[in-house]
């Protein structure tokens, strides 16, 4: 998946013409424009009925809190998938691995287990499903599409079979009752009115930039997705760097099961059904290149930010059942437009 | 890069059996073996009806299952034909309904039958198009290209169904196709066109240059191009067959349920390459057989089948489905490294 690809870093002998340099900025940046451009494009788009502020419009406090509130699964996840993918991996199974471990979470919970050996549990059980990705795929040598394909279908199974026949969901009922603290966690405003999963994903993303940028786990990661052969000659041990990510993106999908199951106040076992689409379209909408090698744990941040504010701020504009639609778009042209810029790079 | 045996298919002369029929052989094997197993440990699977049904109940996925292996075979994905089935039924739908309904969702463009499925035809194709145009012109990788339609064609459908479905003030002849029985017995004309489509779909893989040209480009799509194959033009073909039998499918569909719903097809892309891996095609390209991909169908009915006859809840498919995926990618690459050794 990863040969073809060189990487694209550019070159420091060829002097950079001003055309060149405005160019480089921009694809350096765009994400943020982007960013810039959605909120405003959402904050003008009611004007007519609504002041900039008011409730209603898409600048609200409250409308900015709550789409913050909602994407905590999102950005918990993105931050690890960027990592995966530019060492030329993919995890197809991150939505069912949410589920599931937002049933678990429920489950833990319901039955009388506290917050913290819930909430480190369903983390540990989080990184265990990531591990049998990385054995699938690293012991085994499947291809990445297959064998998380595979467990994609086998967490969904599980996720369905913990939650009793009759029942859709985790939630009081039948003697139990979900305990009173179980929204606190993705609800309830802790520091800047924004709940504890929101400040959990920030926290997150910010290990993974310090890890990206100032550990050796971010240049092997870059050097595994670059090139391989040249990785593993260099003594790099690729094989438990993609094992490690692997986990690590276990751990995060487990993290957005929580904050999803907190925030839902119940542990359904379709909460993180289309995860994995979402989370390759941020991604790939951040810049990083699927077939590996580069890419921004910080721009994967911006780019769940653009997407969430979108999801949420078109409701007010069309009728819910464009999202789908609009997201597909948006990740033919993420896609798109990525390969031609890398294949533009490559070739100059 | 993995499961790379699978591509070394040269097979060595004085040997009676290329590694891919060797394959299909067990793949065969296992789903004949599984059946017996089943007939014995299950009760009531071992009856005529119930065997008919392994076949009868599965036409749209295998008939999805010809056109995804193709395109397996040339090195490709195609993860887009679920979405095609719920937007070529909607748009059937759609263009037949009569103009005057009573609100939108019952209000169409009153075509006569044959009208709209000419119309939704060209729809789905149109989604092809655009799967060829990104992989091809593009070159952005088939994955991502092909969940992408996914989303815009189930996309487009939910749009026209306002996320619910279509399926008042329709001609009455439009539920003509899909409820067809032939020859006198409970059998519908879907499934007579499945199998059509699997000889035809066989005689292609192993009689045309057409076929064998889509193994060539498998194997090594540098060497194809550099031997003057326009590998382009043949993979445009490829996506354009794969989404006219998805939309032929999504038709059909409507047709029998006489309605267009916009969540219908859905995972129906997964099982279409779940059961073409369970059939022994590589991932890889280059080697496979739409035979194989028959007896994975197979496989995964008998499996299903018989875990609903043992009372499983129906929750147990997707873990059933996730074992039979892994054991059978394992075997099979381990059978073919023994034999190769």
């Amino acid at each position: 998946m990863a040969v073809m690809t060189q990487t694209a870093s550019p070159d420091p002998v060829q002097p950079a013409s001003g055309g060149d340099r405005i160019a480089r900025f921009f694809r350096e940046y765009y994400i943020y424009f982007v960013l810039v451009a959605v909120v405003v494009l959402l904050s003008v788009a009611n004007l007519d009925k609504f002041d900039l502020f008011e409730r209603g419009n898409f600048l609200n406090q409250n409308n900015i809190i709550n789409i913050l509130r909602v994407s905590a699964p999102l950005l918990t996840l993105a931050g690890a998938f960027t990592l995966l993918m530019v060492s030329g991996y993919i995890d197809l199974s991150v939505g069912s691995a949410m589920s599931l471990s937002a049933v678990i979470y429920a489950l833990l919970a319901i039955n009388g287990v506290p917050f913290l050996p819930a909430f480190a549990l369903t983390v540990v059980a989080g990184a265990g499903l990531g591990a049998i990705n990385g054995f699938l795929v690293v012991r085994l040598r499947i291809t990445p599409v297959i064998a998380t394909l595979i467990t994609l279908s086998l967490y969904k199974g599980l996720a369905l079979l913990l939650v009793q026949d009759g029942v859709s969901a985790i939630k009081s009922g039948g003697g139990l009752k979900m305990p009173s603290w179980f929204n606190t966690y993705g609800r309830v405003g802790t520091f800047l009115e924004l709940p504890a999963a929101f400040w959990v994903a920030v926290i997150v993303t910010v290990i993974l930039i310090v890890a990206q940028n100032r550990t050796l786990l971010g240049k092997y990661a870059a050097a595994t997705g670059g090139n391989p052969t040249a990785a593993k000659l260099s003594g790099i041990n690729t094989g438990a760097i993609v094992f490690l990510l692997y986990v690590i993106v276990g751990m995060t999908a487990a993290l957005a099961g929580i904050a999803r199951s907190s925030f839902m106040s119940l542990g359904d076992p379709l909460s993180g059904d289309g995860m994995e689409l979402t989370a390759i379209l941020v991604v790939l909408l951040g810049g990083t290149a699927f077939s590996g090698g580069e890419g921004r744990v910080i721009k994967s941040f911006i780019g769940a930010l653009i997407i969430m504010a979108l999801t949420v701020g078109m409701l007010t504009l069309v009728p819910a059942y464009f999202q789908t639609l609009v997201l597909g778009a948006a990740l033919l042209a993420a896609a798109a437009s990525n390969h031609l810029v890398s294949r533009k790079e490559s070739r100059s | 890069m993995t499961v790379s045996t699978a591509t070394e298919a040269t097979a060595r002369p004085g040997r009676r059996l290329s590694d891919e029929a060797f394959i299909t052989s067990l793949v065969a094997a296992v789903a004949v073996g599984l059946f017996i197993v089943a007939s014995v440990a299950v009760p009531n699977f071992f009856q005529p009806l119930s065997m008919l049904n392994l076949i009868t109940n599965n036409w749209a996925v295998i008939s999805l299952g010809v056109g995804v292996s193709f395109l397996l075979v040339s090195g490709n994905f195609d993860l887009s034909v679920g979405g095609i089935v719920a937007l070529s039924g909607v748009l059937a739908v759609w263009f037949a309904q009569a103009p005057d309904g009573a609100n939108a969702l019952s209000t169409g463009f009153g075509f006569p039958t044959w009208l709209a499925i000419v119309c939704a035809m060209a729809g789905a194709l149109a989604v092809g198009g655009l799967n060829a145009l990104f992989v091809v012109a593009l070159r952005v990788p088939s994955i991502i290209v092909t969940l992408g339609a996914m989303m815009v064609a189930r996309g487009i459908a939910q749009v026209i169904t306002q996320g619910s479905q279509r399926n008042t003030n329709l001609p009455d002849d439009f539920g003509v196709l899909g409820n067809l029985t032939m020859f006198g017995t409970s059998v519908k004309l879907p499934v007579v066109l499945m199998i059509v489509l699997v000889l035809v779909a066989v005689f292609i893989e192993k009689k045309t240059v057409f076929g064998r040209l889509t193994y060539w480009i498998g194997a090594n799509p540098v060497a194809a191009r550099l031997s003057g194959i326009n590998n382009a033009l043949h993979l445009t073909r490829l996506y354009l067959f794969s989404a006219a039998i998805a939309g032929a499918v999504g038709i059909l569909l409507a047709s029998e349920f006489k309605s267009g719903f916009s969540n219908r097809g859905t995972l129906m892309e997964f099982d279409a390459l779940v059961i073409s891996l369970l059939g022994g095609i590589a991932i890889t390209g280059g080697f496979g057989s739409v035979i194989g991909m028959v007896f994975g169908a197979l496989i995964l009915a008998v499996v299903t089948s018989a875990a609903t006859g043992m009372v499983l809840s129906p929750d147990w498919q997707f873990i059933l489905k996730a074992i039979a995926v892994f054991l059978a990618i394992v075997t099979q690459t381990w059978a073919l490294a023994r034999r190769n050794r």
